[in-house]
């Protein structure tokens, strides 16, 4: 499986870029939002797989890191999107569209690593990331 | 001292010199940038990027050349991850610049400090997103130095095999021609 070979060159690049266009997008405090982006992100894959791992989840760290970089993907196209739209509703429709693209990336492997019990526990947190990078997309002008 | 004459002690220059280069331009970059550009964003993505070159050139080119080390993570058929630490063959290894060698270690450490001193810097002046900067590219210069010192653990154990097998083999010749001589 592709999954095998992981690398973090794709997630650094995309997180960086979610957090570029996040502060170009923003008109004051560019700095903070980028920091606040960044860090987010980045600390955010770390706990959700230390999340699945303390779950008795059965994943390699830096697969998972890898996995949750590269699903950043469509939620980078989001923003670029919402960078040059000002219209709240056409941001808050390609956000919820990424949104549910990402969310739909990430499931497989993370439902597949934790038993059935547990499945809402693990990816939840995941959707709840995704989602609040989400809301800093809309809400920033 | 003639400049020709400095790169001869080295067998490796242009390797050393890419070493050292992207170190030396994420620190400077990070130190002197205060000073050009008012953005913090530039100022994180081009330290953060010239780290994360310097991790890579350190862990596959600089490592290997130098110093005849590497390290590498494996995805084995079970799923499992497997950590690889390996070191040149003994005969390799002993042909290896003192030099080279040298410069390698002390550069990887001496920007380790560097980074640590800066951190400190910027957590007396409550800086928490240059402490972002310098703690991503303090982790990169970390993994690197744990990663190459464990291949050395794993140079020093070929050594002791060798160093055995040698001693085994020289003991048992002795005492062969001990024999033979009776």
């Amino acid at each position: 499986m592709a999954l095998r070979d992981w690398d973090l060159w794709g997630p650094f690049f995309f997180i960086v870029f979610l957090g570029l266009t996040l502060s170009w997008s923003a008109s004051v405090k560019k700095s903070e939002v980028f920091a606040v982006a960044f860090a987010l992100l980045a600390a955010g894959a770390v706990i959700l797989t230390l999340n699945v791992l303390l779950l008795g989840g059965h994943i390699v760290f830096f697969q998972s890191l890898s996995l949750l970089g590269y699903c950043l993907f469509p939620l980078d196209v989001g923003a670029l999107i919402c960078m040059m739209e000002n219209n709240v509703i056409l941001k808050m429709i390609v956000v919820c569209v990424t949104l549910a693209w990402s969310s739909w990336a990430a499931y497989p492997f993370m439902s597949s690593a934790v038993n059935l019990s547990r499945k809402a526990l693990a990816l939840y947190p995941v959707f709840l990331m995704y989602v609040s990078v989400g809301f800093l997309t809309i809400a920033i002008d | 001292m003639d400049f020709s004459q400095v790169i001869e002690n080295y067998a490796n220059p242009k390797t050393c010199f890419f070493h050292v280069l992207f170190k030396a331009a994420a620190l400077a970059f990070y130190i002197l940038s205060a000073l050009f550009f008012n953005s913090f964003v530039i100022i994180f993505v081009v330290t953060v990027l010239l780290s994360a070159l310097d991790f890579w050139v350190v862990k596959n080119v600089s490592g290997r050349i130098l110093v005849g080390l590497r390290w590498w993570n494996e995805i084995n058929d079970l799923g499992e991850s497997v950590w690889r630490f390996e070191c040149l063959d003994q005969e390799s290894l002993a042909r290896m610049n003192k030099k080279d060698s040298w410069l390698f270690w002390w550069t990887l450490y001496l920007s380790a400090v560097a980074w640590i001193v800066l951190g400190i810097f910027s957590l007396i002046r409550f800086q928490a997103d240059y402490l972002l900067v310098i703690g991503v590219c303090l982790t990169l210069n970390i993994a690197n130095i744990v990663g190459f010192t464990k291949c050395r653990k794993d140079a020093k154990k070929q050594i002791q095999q060798f160093a055995t097998q040698t001693i085994a083999s020289r003991f048992s010749s002795t005492l062969q021609s001990a024999f033979s001589v009776v």
